[in-house]
């Protein structure tokens, strides 16, 4: 089975090296002469104003965590596709049950408004 | 067997350094992306192990989405370094102690010779037209069909959890409805009010007073 | 291929009804505009109400495995699942007057507390170490959320992120355990399990390695010492209607973990983790009896009580005979029953924004309330086992088993630690009865929670009086006598 994967393992090697030989050209090859303006930080002109780090809405989190539940809920529709057709109507049975309950999910998500913006 | 063996250390050996640097590096957001790191290393154990399709989605749902929302995460708190480190020197012994211990105990438990492989004998390697999805399939929605559907359950769970611990109507925020915009009719858009005439601010003031002179905002 | 038939779905028909029930109850939920939620709380109850029903029908001391051995319905699994059903119906009841009081009404503390409910239902018929996980991280994910409910609370966000740091390290513990086990049996079916490691060799490392992250993992989820840390701040952090869920209800489940782990897939390692469990029991008798007393906070005392509580459990556990199980049993149910009437007291004394929490609110509560004072007099003297309450049966029943086992020394420690222990209740009711109040206000309440109160203190007396019903279920579990109720 592994063999299947083997192309994968080639470009991984292939993207490591050139982006490892890339660099270093760029190391090597670049004229190197440091000096503190070059290194500083620099906004259109002017001194940074403030940290680049800013605080994120926590409304951002929960769209990112729904997001997660319906993506694992994703995950298990594969292998079921894949022996939809040997089990057969018990799959889907099983499948229906397993979105329904998280179809209550999405109902109380609406109803909620958790996915209003505002 | 030679080239596998090769991938597994260097694989583990990514994996070992990238969740040293998780825990040993100052920058959380450094963390975050060392982690990440972790996540494709072991990815690519499972792969070894010819687990498939769980390598698949520890790369789709870990890296792509968990990742994500622990980068949120760390961008969301404003984490003060100082105080995170504060402890840590006086924490360090009593944490070496305890690490040291736990890895001499499993360095002596948790060797092949304990684990009764020769009961289980050699595991077989499947050709290339193995198909590890439909494996799981298989397992998962027969024998495991139970957990499967109490595994939705902790997932509606976890709907219902994060929404009542993290929605917050804000009052005051003005949002559009557009049912009611596309409603609306020409009676509701206009309110003609009857109103007397006013008089101009540099004539005599009057005596009577004005009638209806507000118009309601909509 | 081997699909689940109609005798599957029956057995587990308990735990299909209450989750659709459930996610029925959280669409009621949603669309009722009662800010009192008066529907949402009589459909959680009727939830409960069906449970108990679907149980009673299908009673019996037959063993049925359904869905390929990862479900068991057993005597032990209906009786507990009773229990749960009754102390969460009790547990709704304090906890929506508690709600109404502080003004806090949501109806999500009952639908994840149904949730919880479920979690502890199929940790009690798991068969399997998957379902049993499961389970278990369904129970514990509803509670992380209802501790963390009181959303603008820094001290119940603490609360929430202690209890959630360190439950999931327990859970991590308890996975590694697990997959050593797998390593050395080859299995996560607790029968298989059971069978590979009665022909194991008893000095096999990989299995006592396993089992020790086991026997970790479930001394977290129970609050056993050393892996109690999170217990007092998750007690007092939390609303006291949550805390008198999780301190009581999910105790059974915990029980069922035990049991189902430790006797049905680990038996034939009895004398590894009798070892193990009677350092957990020694310590947490002491660390538990000995801290409590110096607390102020009546709900942090309430937790180390907790603690010790779960010492004296464990001894009934770790003794390795049918009785003993039985007599741990009945210890978690009186638990259960004390533990509840202690906090829907505390509950009743509470007001809008203020929790009735420290030693000096109940200073005096005698003149204020006699009949309230009394209930918590029955609770304190039945929680230190002063006999002929509740309490002291389930000691005694508890200390008779290790006797019996041989392990003499240990009930002797198990005696002068719950003398230890009785200072600090008898020192609340010298509280209630012998201080002048500090606190005025009028004790409000419901009729309901009057009368549940009421009764709760009532059947820690008449069961204490009449042990036998009590005590006599609990032995039929383990004894496999035909049983018959009503």
């Amino acid at each position: 089975m592994l063999e299947n994967y083997l192309p994968i393992l080639i470009f991984m090697a292939v993207g490591l090296i050139m982006g490892a030989v890339v660099m270093a050209i760029g190391y090597l090859l670049g004229p190197q002469r440091p000096d503190s303006e070059k290194g500083s930080a620099y906004e259109c002109g002017f001194e940074a104003f403030e940290d680049a780090r800013m605080k994120f809405d926590v409304r951002y989190y929960l769209v990112a965590i729904l997001f997660i539940i319906f993506d694992l809920e994703i995950a298990f529709l594969f292998p079921w596709a894949v022996v939809l057709g040997e089990i057969g109507l018990f799959a889907l049975g099983a499948m229906a049950i397993f979105l329904l309950i998280l179809v209550v999910g999405f109902i109380y998500e609406w109803k909620k408004g958790a996915l209003e913006w505002e | 067997m030679g080239i596998e063996k090769f991938l597994f250390y260097f694989f583990a050996a990514i994996l070992l350094v990238a969740a040293t640097l998780v825990i040993t590096v100052r920058n959380p957001v450094r963390a975050a992306l060392s982690l990440v790191l972790a996540f494709f290393a072991s990815a690519a154990l499972w792969m070894l192990l010819e687990a498939e399709f769980l390598a698949l989605v520890l790369v789709l749902v870990y890296v792509g989405a968990v990742m994500v929302l622990f980068l949120f995460v760390v961008m969301m708190i404003d984490i003060d370094l100082a105080q995170v480190k504060e402890g840590f020197s006086r924490m360090l012994p009593a944490g070496i102690a305890v690490a040291v211990g736990l890895v001499v105990v499993m360095a002596v438990v948790v060797g092949p010779e304990h684990f009764g492989l020769e009961g289980f004998g050699e595991v077989p390697r499947h050709g290339a037209d193995y198909n590890n999805t439909r494996e799981l399939g298989m397992a998962l929605f027969t024998t495991f069909v139970y957990p499967f559907e109490l595994a939705a359950l902790i997932l509606l769970v976890a709907i219902v959890a994060a929404i009542a611990l993290t929605l917050r109507r804000r009052p005051g925020t003005r949002h559009q409805n557009p049912a009611e915009q596309v409603a609306v009719n020409a009676a509701e858009r206009v309110r003609v009010v009857k109103m007397a005439a006013e008089p101009r601010d540099d004539a005599p003031v009057p005596t009577a007073e004005p009638g209806e002179s507000k118009e309601e905002p909509r | 291929m081997n699909l689940p038939g109609t005798q599957d779905y029956l057995a587990a028909l308990p735990e299909i009804v209450v989750a659709t029930l459930a996610c029925i109850v959280l669409l009621i939920d949603l669309w009722s505009n009662d800010r009192e939620r008066l529907l949402t709380w009589l459909a959680t109850q009727f939830t409960l109400l069906v449970g108990i029903v679907l149980i009673i029908v299908q009673l019996s001391t037959d063993v049925t495995y359904a869905f390929a051995g990862t479900y068991v319905k057993d005597i032990l699994s209906d009786v507990l699942k009773l229990f749960i059903f009754i102390g969460a119906g009790v547990a709704f009841l304090y906890m929506r007057e508690y709600l109404r009081i502080h003004n806090e009404m949501k109806g999500e503390y009952f639908t994840l507390g149904l949730f919880a409910v479920l979690g502890m239902m199929v940790l009690a018929s798991a068969s399997h170490m998957i379902t049993l996980y499961l389970g278990l991280e369904l129970l514990s994910l509803s509670l992380y959320a209802l501790v963390a409910m009181r959303r603008d609370s820094a001290q119940s966000a603490e609360a929430a992120m202690k209890y959630f740091m360190l439950g999931a390290i327990a859970s991590g513990m308890l996975l590694y355990g697990m997959s050593m086990i797998y390593g050395a049996t080859g299995s996560l079916d607790l029968r298989e399990v059971a069978d590979a490691v009665a022909q194991a060799r008893s000095d096999d490392l990989i299995l006592i390695f396993g089992l020790v992250f086991i026997v970790a993992g479930i001394a977290f989820k129970l609050g056993a010492v050393p892996f109690h840390m999170w217990a007092p701040d998750v007690y007092q952090g939390a609303p006291t209607a949550v805390t008198l869920f999780l301190a009581t209800v999910p105790k059974l489940a915990a029980f069922a973990m035990l049991m189902r782990l430790l006797v049905d897939g680990l038996g034939p390692l009895h004398d590894q983790w009798q070892g193990m469990l009677i350092i957990l029991a020694v310590l947490s008798m002491a660390i538990g009896n000995l801290v409590a007393i110096a607390q102020e906070n009546i709900r942090r005392m309430l937790a180390y009580s907790t603690i010790s509580h779960v010492g004296f459990l464990l001894l009934g556990v770790l003794s390795g005979t049918d009785q003993g199980y039985a007599a741990a049993l009945f210890y978690t149910v009186v638990y259960m029953i004390m533990g509840l009437g202690a906090f829907g007291v505390l509950v009743m004394l509470g007001r809008a924004g203020f929790e009735a929490d420290r030693l000096s609110d109940i200073k005096g509560l005698n003149q204020r309330s006699p009949w309230l004072a009394g209930v918590m007099l029955v609770m304190m003297f039945s929680m230190a086992g002063v006999p002929p309450f509740l309490g002291f049966w389930a000691k005694f029943a508890v200390l008779q088993e290790v006797v019996a086992v041989g392990l003499v020394w240990l009930a002797v420690a198990a005696v002068v630690f719950s003398i230890i222990g009785a200072f600090y209740y008898l020192r609340i009711v010298k509280l209630i009865y012998f201080d002048e109040a500090e606190e005025q206000a009028p004790i409000r309440g419901s009729s309901p929670m009057r009368v549940m109160v009421s009764s709760n203190g009532l059947v820690v007396l008449l069961f204490g009086l009449f042990p036998a019903p009590l005590l006599g279920i609990c032995i039929a579990v383990f004894t496999r006598i035909e049983l018959v109720i009503g």
